[in-house]
């Protein structure tokens, strides 16, 4: 099974088991000098696309219908923020989109991370659960949408249930590898203490595997992100996907690539937050 | 008194061909520091984890004060090599986890934990979190949190095993400090001879294939440390020098040299 994919970090090994854990090499922050150099390459990069994409534009390399400027984006953006784009403003197109995408999330927690633990505490669990997310995970979310729109109509538990059903796998599977990675000695430790088995499971396992499970909600999210124009495919009056959507009908370009910057920007801001919870939440990782 | 017992205990993993242990016989009363040492794969660590309730032996009984051994409990806190510490709580927080299973509110688990980090001299530590710390200040740690349990018996899987000598000699002084102060069995795994020489009040030699018992000292030097004898006056005595000859050869006995 794949279940070890969803783990980014570097799992502690025996062997490395110093006397001082600080002294272990990926305690230690990278170079300051080489972080600095690759956010100026990034920099560059991101200078050049926007060169290169206005230089085109400006030359009518491409026709404005396909290739709208910059310019002609950031314009549509204020318009779009003011007067709105198929009958709402562009924060209720956005405000529309992460609530779903956040439903959606808490549906997954809810339902994956049991589903998770079961399948890393008991064997029975893992028999009953893992072809299940196997059998879920690979389905492109445009193949399942149109049974769940017959099984569940086209309102918005519909949408919400779409990018709910592709978060589950990274949600659940990183909860189970995190659960297995779990170290014997501390349950051990934690039941010599006298901790019952429901208190290992409270108490131990579910604080242990919790750097794995954040990691699980970051792929979910970019999971959801994806997953989001076709949940707002059909029968949608809201939402980013839904407003990309109506403008590539009526091919107003601009309103199409002002749309994906927008979400680009979401996400980049929600990674951005979830690695600050990270850094909160579970200080420990990667330095016990 | 209560006593913790291990008779005629065999252990055999699954899968493995020959016994890991068989038919050893350890009696460790209250006051007694029992030190099990030996070559590796001599089934030390099996013995601990039969009285700690985590391995179960295939014949014989494994009883503390009478009663059948079958679960881990917390008349038996263990102490590992690598602390095992839960990196989530602050040092406080880990000694009070045994208080906090029980139920015990906030603020009398606070002050016990604190009391107990006094003891094995980590006092205004509490707050730290456990990265913060280093090797020996984790071990102590460990052995307060094993101590908030109220156990009957410690079992120390070779506690001071990756500490550098330094801290592993000054380490050694508040095992003996703790075993003197609360009153409770030890039974202990370590590889160190002088280590062994130093804590036990009794010494269990184990050889491998399948482990068992070749020879078992009655030592007494840690009567004499409880007694108020300098640690460096011990390890300066003929005979301390001359148990450590004794033992060292039981440990190799048989062994090609």
């Amino acid at each position: 099974m794949t279940v070890t994919s969803y783990t980014e970090r570097p799992r502690r090994s025996k062997v490395d088991d110093g006397a001082d854990a600080l002294s272990v090499p990926w305690s230690r922050p990278l170079p300051r000098r080489s972080r600095v150099s690759a956010r100026v390459v990034s920099a560059i990069t991101i200078l050049m696309v926007l060169a290169v994409w206005t230089v085109s534009a400006r030359l009518q390399l491409v026709s404005p219908v396909f290739l709208p400027s910059p310019v002609a984006v950031w314009n549509k953006f204020v318009v779009v923020a003011r007067d709105g784009f198929v009958d709402a403003k562009l924060l209720q197109h956005i405000a529309a989109s992460l609530w779903r995408v956040f439903a959606a999330l808490i549906v997954a927690i809810v339902v994956g991370v049991p589903i998770g633990l079961a399948i890393g505490v008991s064997t029975i669990g893992r028999g009953l659960f893992d072809p299940l997310l196997e059998f879920l995970r690979p389905i492109p979310p445009l193949a399942y949408l149109p049974l769940i729109i017959i099984w569940f109509g086209i309102g918005e538990p519909s949408k919400i249930l779409v990018i709910a059903v592709a978060m589950l796998a990274p949600v659940a599977l990183s909860t189970a590898s995190g659960v297995r990675g779990v170290s014997q000695e501390r349950i051990n430790a934690a039941r010599s203490l006298g901790a019952t088995q429901r208190q290992v499971i409270r108490h131990v396992t579910l604080p242990s595997a919790l750097p794995s499970i954040l990691t699980g909600l970051r792929i979910a999210l970019g999971a959801g992100w994806s997953t989001l124009v076709a949940a707002e495919l059909v029968a949608a009056t809201r939402g980013l996907g839904f407003m990309i959507q109506s403008a590539a009908q009526f091919l107003v370009t601009d309103v199409v690539v002002m749309g994906i910057l927008v979400i680009a920007a979401i996400a980049f801001v929600l990674e951005f937050i979830i690695r600050r919870i990270e850094r909160v939440l579970v200080p420990w990782a990667g330095r016990e | 008194m209560t006593h913790l017992v291990l008779d005629q205990v065999s252990v055999h993993y699954d899968g493995q061909p020959a016994p890991a242990v068989e038919r050893v016989s350890i009696d460790i009363a209250k006051d007694d520091f029992v030190v099990l040492v030996g070559r590796s794969g001599c089934g030390k660590t099996s013995l601990l984890n039969v009285a700690a309730g985590l391995v179960q032996p295939v014949r014989g009984r494994a009883t503390i004060g009478g009663r059948p051994i079958t679960a881990p409990g917390s008349d038996r806190a263990v102490v590992f090599q690598n602390d095992a510490l839960f990196p989530w709580l602050t040092a406080r927080e880990n000694v009070a986890f045994a208080l906090r299973l029980r139920g015990v509110g906030a603020a009398e688990r606070a002050r016990t934990a604190d009391d107990l980090l006094a003891l094995v001299k980590l006092d205004g530590a509490g707050d730290k979190r456990i990265w913060e710390l280093s090797g020996g200040m984790r071990q102590r740690v460990g052995l307060a949190r094993a101590l908030a349990a109220e156990p009957q018996f410690l079992l120390l899987d070779e506690p001071l095993g990756a500490l550098d000598a330094l801290t592993r000699e000054r380490m050694q002084t508040t095992l003996l400090d703790l075993w003197t102060a609360s009153q409770v069995g030890v039974l202990m795994v370590t590889h160190g001879i002088d280590e062994a020489l130093v804590l036990a009040t009794r010494i269990i030699v184990l050889a491998p294939g399948p482990g068992r018992v070749v020879r078992s000292f009655e030592a007494g030097f840690s009567r004499r440390y409880a007694a108020g004898e300098a640690i460096r006056s011990i390890k300066a005595d003929p005979a301390f020098a001359a148990a450590r000859g004794e033992l060292t050869d039981a440990i190799f006995e048989g062994e090609a040299a």
